[in-house]
């Protein structure tokens, strides 16, 4: 029934589509082909500032590229309205690959800045160069030609933009809902977590320009095509602006808003036509009001309004299944005696603070270890150093014999290591079921060619990775919140959710930190059969704990941990008796001789 | 070599005002640890207002520079007021909501004083005079002047009044000045009110030497802007050095290469961005707890 | 105490308002989806110097954010004397006299001692009489005399406790509320640290001590509370803990 509806619309939507020209005047569809190019640059933004996270202030840049190129090629060099249109989208999305190449260093405002500055040096050098027409730009662009159309008319032109639409906009949907869009999403969400699932960042963001580039570029080129001149005023900061509040308006994290923001956004203008300036008044005080208390624009109202109205009986999200353990029954049968992790007099200072000091310590295959050790005793710091989030200023690290020193966390996750965070780091907008396919997806970034030379194999592969979902997710208990988002579950819950994510990339080495933090006794328990679970099938486990009494029963042997040195590593029931353990935790008898005062926790140097 | 003086005098005039605007960012940006996009259009809403109250009020130019000053302080403050719930959640999105009142600002000028610019005539000795044989206008000395002076205030403000050291202390950490007392909100505002403040002084004293228009705000925001990360994002010193750095490098620019000046000054700013982000000072960032 | 200065001792008299009753009832403190704190309830009273102890993760800190305010809370009673915590804003519990000393020191780095201790001082006057309490401070903590002038982040740790701890005075605090002082220090500098404490107890400061490490906490205070995933399990005077098993299962799991 809710196919034939959606099939419905869909000829409905056809319909209309189809029959615009004839409804309206001259004027109007002249109003539509430039919202449908409006579109196209929206689904571009989109691409990158929503999906992505990166703060892409160039967009416009991109759309003049490609319409200049247009202009350049065609009543400069002489050639036709149609290989001039490929090379000038290729131009586009060129350019967006070279704006995309500050985000590998800079985020946030430092990215809308720069991205700012290279397009407005974009206008100022079109509009200094003659061969762009300098400041008038060049006039009198060819019609796109086509056998039998006089594409002249705007009417005409109008079908030529919809099949284009057509096309090219259900291509950003299909990168968005597969494992592509998932894992730019991933990244947007929180970029640490991302990549060491196995996500290579600076590639990610590099391609969400590029994407923001092609689509800037058919944009740009439709535009030259139909207006038929360029001139640098066309592509400022006023267009900018306009763009990003209708993405804003509309909702940056969807595709299906940012259309529905250039909808509105272009009937606003509409009707303010004669008062431009309160057309801007408007939408300018929209971005405002939208940021404060609809962020999630117009596309996030009907999911707001479900949570306004459904608030008492949210709870029921948290309803879980018990963990369901794979049923290899004897543990100790995993442990090969090979070494899985050798770390090797490993030191890490921050700003006068020696967090590690030739930390050394080698954990067997098979093995579950507990780390333990009072605050501020350099554990997370051996854990990020580890696992590549911070680089090490002496000693060695080698995984299963091979030396990973100072390598990416991405590079990690890829050669079968995963963790968990003290801090819980989920991807906050990605329901629990995407958040277990990020983990799921074991492709480097150069597999993403099959989106564009072999689409089918990408939806194929999809539906492999959600199978995959459905077994982790049924193994985990996790079946009935499947469609949740991590902010509305228990904290229990979302813990889990983390370990099965890390689970989901079959690591051969796992690391926990601080697992139990924040669960009750039941919940603890799970924990302990997860991990005991988990090494079953043959994955090495550490974990940092400081839930004694879940490490001294879980794990094979402790590490203790204090002021960043090693002062002990044996089986639990050694260690808690060791008086230089106790000593450091408890406190008691004479002074040990201490290393140098150190100052604090290891955040402090995090970056 | 006169040429060569005449020029850095001229960048050093407009490397004030560069200044000005970029201490407005810095003092922003240092204690809230935002990027503000319209400051830009506070700028030109000072210039604006101080134009205005000069012209057709007929105030003395300096009088005209308080009021507007005052009005636009007010405008920060309102700003600040709106975007508050944001400043613990979401920084990027608070970016966003300065862009969409630097839209509003420049539709607002439009609408109450149309579309097309005013050229505002130099409020004090407007013959050139000639020093050692350069050639110099003394509204640039003046511009220079009040650019010091405010420069001056400021630095004693954050180190040696009460306020200024709790503003310091809020960007360094919100819940240790809490702890003494500090009420973070109120420091904040009152970090916007000022940075609005001297971006309106920047806009006033940019009338005579520059054309007001409602485009105003954007090259002089980002020029200011890239001065600010020029000099080290956050950093007062580094503000006033980036923007003189900055005005001269316009200033030749533009009697090197001409019309390409534009281009060269965008694109050595980006590259010097990506390079070094910290600037010549490096960046005073703000612990967002 | 190795420090046997007397000029120290006047110092800390000079330095401590009048102390009143600390009364916490029913303190429920929750955040990102976890319950820190599940209903607890203490008093300190004047005078009086209470610690609590617990494995990380216990709520110990949790506790004392809430009680400043710096943390989301509710509870069925919370006030110092008179003053009700619950409707005071969390910049205004230093003006109740509750002075705080924060984990992991929290000074401000790019400010030099003297101003760090002087910010100690925001809610009241900047005048003589606060320049003179500066003195004061360094008369407690001789080693930050010597470096007034510095920028506190190039400090080492254990000046930057006594840093902290010196701000916390500034504001003649009747109680001071001091969250894993010896945190990352060797065993002379929480010494010190500790001499300090115990000089300001008897100067009549009330006091609040959160530490993991059992015995420091011990040598500081008489009473304790023993916290453990958000509750109290264990109260009493010192002599009782420190042979107490319960206590070494906690920390040790044995």
């Amino acid at each position: 029934m809710r196919k034939l509806s959606f099939g419905g619309a869909a000829v409905l939507a056809a319909v209309v589509a189809l029959s615009l020209p004839y409804v309206l005047n001259g004027y109007l569809i002249y109003v539509v082909d430039i919202a449908i190019i409006f579109m196209l640059l929206a689904l571009g933004l989109c691409l990158s500032l929503g999906i992505a996270g990166q703060i892409n202030l160039g967009q416009i840049a991109f759309f003049g590229v490609a319409a200049y190129a247009s202009g350049i090629l065609t009543t400069q060099v002489g050639m036709g309205f149609w290989p001039a249109a490929v090379l000038a989208v290729l131009a586009a999305a060129l350019a967006g690959l070279l704006v995309g190449i500050p985000a590998l260093r800079v985020q946030s405002h430092y990215l809308g800045i720069v991205t700012l500055g290279l397009s407005l040096a974009f206008t100022a050098l079109v509009g200094n160069l003659s061969i762009a027409g300098a400041a008038e730009g060049l006039l009198g662009l060819p019609v796109p030609s086509f056998p039998g159309v006089d594409l002249s008319s705007h009417f005409l032109y109008y079908y030529l933009e919809l099949a284009v639409l057509v096309v090219v906009a259900p291509f950003a949907y299909f990168v968005v809902f597969t494992r592509f869009g998932r894992r730019l999403r991933a990244m947007r969400d929180d970029n640490l977590a991302a990549a060491s699932t196995g996500v290579e960042v600076p590639l990610a963001r590099m391609s969400s320009f590029a994407l923001a580039g092609f689509f800037g570029g058919v944009a740009g080129v439709l535009y030259a095509g139909l207006v038929r001149y360029v001139s640098p005023p066309s592509f400022n900061t006023d267009t900018m602006f306009l763009l990003l509040a209708m993405v804003i308006i509309g909702g940056r994290f969807s595709l299906t808003g940012v259309l529905v923001g250039v909808v509105t956004l272009t009937v606003v203008r509409e009707v303010l036509v004669d008062y431009s300036t309160y057309a801007q008044l408007v939408y300018g005080a929209l971005i405002v009001l939208m940021v404060v208390f609809a962020p999630t624009g117009l596309a996030g109202a009907p999911r707001r309004l479900k949570d306004l109205l459904h608030r008492g009986t949210r709870e029921a999200a948290g309803g879980t299944q018990p963990f369901v353990p794979s049923g290899t029954p004897n543990g100790s049968s995993a442990r090969t005696g090979r070494p899985a992790l050798e770390v090797d007099g490993l030191s890490k200072r921050f700003r006068g603070v020696q967090a590690l000091d030739q930390v050394t310590l080698t954990v067997e295959e098979g093995e579950i270890r507990g780390i333990v050790g009072p605050n501020g005793s350099g554990k997370t710091t051996l854990f990020n150093t580890v696992s590549g989030l911070y680089t090490a200023n002496a000693g060695a690290v080698r995984l299963f014999g091979r030396d990973v020193t100072n390598a990416k966390p991405y590079d990690l996750s890829h050669l079968g290591v995963a963790r968990t965070f003290q801090n819980l780091r989920l991807f906050g907008r990605l329901s629990v079921r995407d958040n277990i396919l990020v983990g799921l997806d074991r492709t480097r970034m150069r597999w993403a060619w099959r989106y564009v030379a072999w689409p089918i194999g990408v939806l194929r592969s999809e539906r492999e990775l959600r199978l995959g979902a459905r077994e982790i997710l049924a193994q985990y208990g996790l079946t009935a919140v499947a469609d949740a988002v991590p902010g509305e579950l228990p904290y229990g819950t979302q813990r889990r959710v983390e370990i099965a994510r890390a689970m989901a990339s079959s690591p051969r080495l796992l690391l926990l930190d601080e697992p139990a933090a924040g669960l009750n006794a039941q919940e603890t328990q799970q924990l302990a059969e997860i991990v005991r679970d988990v090494r079953s099938r043959g994955t090495t486990v550490i974990l940092i704990e400081h839930n004694m009494g879940l490490v001294m029963s879980l794990c094979d042997r402790v590490t203790v941990l204090a002021n960043g040195v090693v002062i002990a590593d044996d089986v639990p029931e050694v260690v808690a008796n060791s008086p230089r353990v106790i000593e450091a935790y408890l406190g008691g008898g004479d002074e040990v001789a201490a290393p140098d005062p150190v100052t604090t926790t290891e955040q402090e140097g995090a970056r | 070599m006169q040429d060569f003086l005449q020029t850095a005098i001229g960048g050093l005039s407009i490397g004030s005002i560069y200044a000005l605007v970029a201490m407005g960012f810095s003092i922003v940006y240092r204690t809230m640890g935002l990027v503000n996009f319209a400051h830009g259009g506070v700028v030109m809403v000072g210039a604006y207002i101080a134009s205005t109250f000069f012209l057709t009020v007929s105030l003395p130019f300096v009088l005209a520079m308080v009021v507007a000053v005052v009005l636009t302080a007010a405008i920060g403050l309102v700003i600040e007021g709106v975007l508050r719930p944001l400043e613990t959640k979401d920084v990027d999105l608070m970016l966003i909501g300065t862009i969409g009142f630097g839209i509003v600002l420049q539709a607002l000028v439009i609408i109450i004083w149309g579309a097309t610019g005013r050229a505002v005539p130099t409020p004090v000795f407007r013959q050139p005079v000639t020093i050692a044989g350069i050639v110099v206008r003394p509204y640039d000395l003046v511009i220079i002047a009040v650019a010091g002076i405010a420069a001056a205030a400021m630095w004693h403000f954050l180190r040696a009044t009460k306020p200024g050291a709790a503003m310091q202390a809020v960007a360094m950490d919100p819940d240790a000045a809490t702890a003494v007392g500090i009420r973070v909100g109120r420091s904040n505002a009152i970090a916007f009110g000022i940075g609005a403040g001297l971006a309106a002084l920047a806009g006033g004293l940019a009338g005579p030497v520059l054309y007001v228009s409602p485009s105003l705000g954007g090259v002089i925001g980002i020029k200011g802007f890239a001065a600010a990360i020029l000099g080290g994002f956050g950093n007062v010193p580094g503000a006033i050095l980036g923007g003189l750095l900055f005005g001269l490098v316009d200033a030749f620019s533009a009697s090197w290469f001409h019309g390409f000046a534009d281009v060269v000054v965008y694109l050595v700013f980006a590259i010097i961005v990506v390079v070094r982000p910290e600037g010549i000072f490096g960046e005073q960032t703000v612990s967002r707890a | 105490m190795t420090d046997t200065r007397p000029g120290a001792q006047e110092a800390a008299d000079n330095l401590t308002g009048t102390p009143k009753e600390l009364v916490v009832e029913g303190l429920q403190v929750r955040y990102g989806g976890v319950q820190a704190v599940h209903g607890t309830s203490f008093t300190v009273a004047p005078g009086e110097a209470v610690g609590i102890i617990g494995a990380n993760g216990a709520g110990k800190t949790s506790t004392l954010k809430a009680v400043l305010g710096l943390v989301g809370r509710s509870a069925g009673k919370l006030a110092y004397g008179e003053a009700d915590l619950l409707r005071t804003r969390a910049s205004g519990v230093v003006r109740l006299g509750i002075g705080y000393v924060p984990e992991g020191r929290h000074v401000f780095p790019g400010l030099s001692v003297e101003k760090n201790l002087l910010l100690g001082a925001y809610a009241r006057k900047w005048d003589a009489a606060t320049r003179g309490q500066v003195d004061e401070v360094y008369e407690l903590f001789p080693v930050l005399g010597d470096m007034r002038s510095r920028l506190a982040g190039a400090l080492s740790g254990g000046q930057q406790q006594m840093l902290a701890m010196g701000r916390a005075l500034m504001s003649r605090p009747s109680l001071i509320v001091c969250d894993e002082p010896s945190m990352g220090l060797s065993p002379i500098l929480v010494e010190d640290i500790l001499g300090a404490l115990q000089r300001l107890h008897k100067a009549g400061l009330s006091v609040l001590l959160v530490e993991q490490n059992a015995r420091l906490c011990f040598e500081a205070v008489t009473r304790c509370l023993v916290m453990e995933h958000g509750h109290v399990v264990k109260t009493g005077p010192v002599e009782e803990l420190k042979t107490d098993p319960d206590v070494r299962r906690i920390y040790l799991g044995i």
